[in-house]
């Protein structure tokens, strides 16, 4: 039976193994933080696979992304190190940022990767930065930030868009919509709940995709990439996902319906629904899905494992990385 | 008691249309305003509840803001609002839910926004209940371009049998497509593409056409059904349906440029044109591939698969609202007396 996709079989087996890479990460990060053994604080992007991968299987080194405080997917997909990620999130000298950032500052400029996000509604101005700087320097590279409903209410995320629409910028706007602003409902908190809605005030096109199917994502990216790099300008981009964990680790999650998280574990699971199309399809077989979980799950036990095992920073290089030297 | 359901989807007209062909897109306030102007049209007719489908895209929001507002100044002019009790999931589902539910509950008509993708999903559920649909989608073969409030009091008449019980109604085509036991109906085209995944759902690339299969399609229809308005059209009461075979541009017969979607006006490649009669069994021309119904891909098949595409006469109701204007007009249904008129007597 011939590929139906719209991907090569070494590019679907690609995209399921850093979904895959993603999904594991994260579970045992869950696993490692209810113990204890992380400092810091980390919100998870289990469930939210098909998005970011769906996205950045489109892009290159020299496309620059800025995620948020729930970053470690956007980070994997971007194809910083996993196990630099380990590290930096145990805090460790051999992480990404040197052991200095964790969590939600994580960054790879070599990977186009401009950093997580503590801040709501930062990344925006960075990648329109970023989106100036291709514009200018005439190659065809794009922006991408990634936000949810709390941040788009931040006056950065809506100046960015009007500079981004003024200035024609290749600039993209990726809402991440899970269903929760961590406590605070939409309804209470946003005037006009449509973020296609905000696009569309703008000046710029905005649609909505199904987060949690991979092919959906993909495609619509696809033409949106090829718009900005050929000069068509902004695009926002709402996907629709679930999260499989809290807002944060520890989130009691008393805001979620009985057994929501269940239910989307069992019928919601964007890894399963993408297993499920490419072996109905015949392209991939479960064996060869299996064999990369495998392989995937090896990988994370060894970043865990050289995590723990690496040094912590020397406390005399606590002033250096740092914008003001003391 | 005389009631309707309402059937407003924040999720429809938001697809990938919107970035390759300028597709509208409306926003949630204007969907919220013209369920409002519905509403009065409704009330003004004598209907005293509304069945409406609950959605957490912002519309209801703006409805109760806007209902309560008025209520506290004494203006309300709107009938009672019911949600039905459904979990939301913010897809084309709530919208199939909300008419299977409001067909349960015994509504005299539903009234839906959106285009032909919208009104497809609700008429696949609601049984024998009559619609009507009012134009905010991206494709609007199938609903008639008119202002809400019309449809609204159009509606009114007809459900609370002002206009006479049977009069005010129309009777459908549609087609009706099936793979192995899973069957889809379209209220104005099916699509064969050779694209074999659903993806962003929306076609436009024309070299993947193999087949169309139209309903009805007028000279000035927009979106696939066009190719039938410019090459042999037809209306939606005849009878009868069109099958287009498309091939990719080497191989083609002649070409034709079609408004395919809005903003989108392609050259499509034309191998030929026949009839399709009623409850005859078609077949597609390529062994794998996609089903677009109204314009979006749904089903795929392949080779192993048992596929067909059929045309169903008189198959749903629709609310006829000229028709029920026309004998509104005639009949005196809107008319009152003067109050000085009223002191003559």
């Amino acid at each position: 039976m011939s590929n139906p996709f719209p991907l090569e079989k070494d590019k679907l087996i690609e995209a399921y193994r850093t979904m895959k890479t993603i999904r594991e990460f994260e579970e045992r990060l869950h696993v490692d933080f209810g113990r204890g053994d992380i400092p810091g604080f980390v919100h998870l992007y289990a469930g939210e696979e098909a998005s970011g991968v769906g996205i950045m299987m489109h892009l290159k080194d020299h496309d620059r992304i800025a995620s948020t405080h729930r970053g470690h997917g956007h980070c994997i997909a971007k194809g910083v190190s996993v196990k630099s990620m380990m590290a930096e999130i145990y805090g460790k000298a051999t992480g990404s940022c040197a052991g200095k950032g964790g969590s939600m500052h994580i960054a790879d400029l070599s990977k186009g990767m401009m950093g997580a996000n503590g801040i709501l509604g930062a990344g925006a101005p960075l990648i329109c930065g970023a989106a100036l700087a291709a514009q200018k320097l005439e190659h065809d590279g794009v922006g991408i930030t990634f936000f949810g409903d709390g941040a788009s209410n931040q006056g950065t995320v809506l100046e960015s868009m009007n500079l981004a629409a003024i200035w024609n910028l290749p600039a993209i706007f990726v809402v991440e919509n899970n269903g929760y602003a961590e406590s605070t409902s939409v309804e209470y908190a946003v005037a006009s709940d449509s973020y296609v809605d905000r696009a569309t005030g703008f000046g710029m096109p905005g649609i909505t995709v199904d987060g949690l199917d991979f092919f959906a994502v993909y495609e619509a990216a696809g033409e949106i990439i090829k718009r900005a790099r050929e000069g068509a300008g902004p695009t926002l981009l709402e996907c629709k996902m679930i999260r499989f964990f809290g807002h944060f680790e520890g989130d009691a999650q008393t805001y979620r319906a009985p057994g929501e998280n269940e239910e989307n574990r069992a019928n919601n699971d964007c890894l399963k629904i993408f297993r499920s199309k490419v072996t109905e399809a015949g392209v991939l077989t479960d064996a060869e899905l299996n064999a990369i979980d495998g392989e995937v799950m090896t990988l994370i036990e060894e970043a865990v494992e050289e995590a723990k095992a690496a040094p912590l920073p020397a406390a005399e290089e606590l002033t250096t990385d740092v914008y003001v030297s003391y | 008691m005389s009631t309707v359901g309402i059937i407003a989807n924040p999720v429809s007209a938001r697809d990938i249309r919107r970035i390759v062909s300028h597709a509208g897109n409306l926003p949630i306030n204007d969907r919220a305003n013209i369920v409002l102007r519905i509403l009065t049209g409704l009330s003004t007719t004598g209907v005293e509840e509304v069945f409406i489908m609950p959605e957490n895209g912002g519309i209801r929001t703006q409805l109760v803001r806007t209902i309560d507002r008025e209520d506290r100044m004494g203006t309300m002019r709107f009938p009672k609002l019911t949600y039905l009790d459904m979990p939301v999931t913010c897809t084309a589902a709530d919208s199939a839910e909300a008419a299977r539910q409001m067909h349960d509950q015994g509504v005299g008509a539903i009234i839906v926004l959106g285009g032909d993708g919208t009104s497809r999903v609700v008429v696949s559920k609601c049984g024998n209940t009559p619609i009507a649909g009012v134009s905010t989608g991206t494709n609007n073969a199938f609903p008639e371009l008119r202002e809400p409030t019309i449809t609204g009091i159009a509606v009114g008449l007809a459900v609370t049998g002002q206009v006479p019980n049977g009069q005010g109604y129309s009777f459908n085509k549609r087609l009706e497509v099936r793979v192995n036991e899973k069957r889809e109906i379209a209220l104005v085209d099916v699509a064969v593409v050779a694209e074999r995944f659903i993806g962003a759902r929306a076609i436009w690339k024309t070299e993947n056409f193999r087949d169309l299969y139209v309903n009805f399609g007028l000279p000035d229809s927009i979106g696939m059904s066009s190719i039938v308005g410019l090459l042999s059209p037809l209306d939606r009461e005849t009878p009868e349906g069109r099958h287009i075979r498309l091939v990719p541009a080497e191989s083609a017969r002649s070409h034709l440029l079609a408004p395919i979607a809005p903003g989108l006006i392609e050259n499509v490649s034309i191998d030929g044109v026949e009839t399709m009669q009623p409850d005859e069994v078609y077949l597609p021309s390529i062994s794998a591939g996609s089903f677009a119904l109204d314009g979006e891909r749904e089903l795929t098949f392949c080779e192993t698969d048992d596929v067909s595409v059929r045309l169903q006469t008189d198959a749903f109701r629709t609310i006829n609202v000229s028709y029920c204007m026309a004998y509104a007009a005639k009949h005196g249904l809107l008319t009152r007396e003067s109050d000085s008129a009223l002191a003559k007597l």
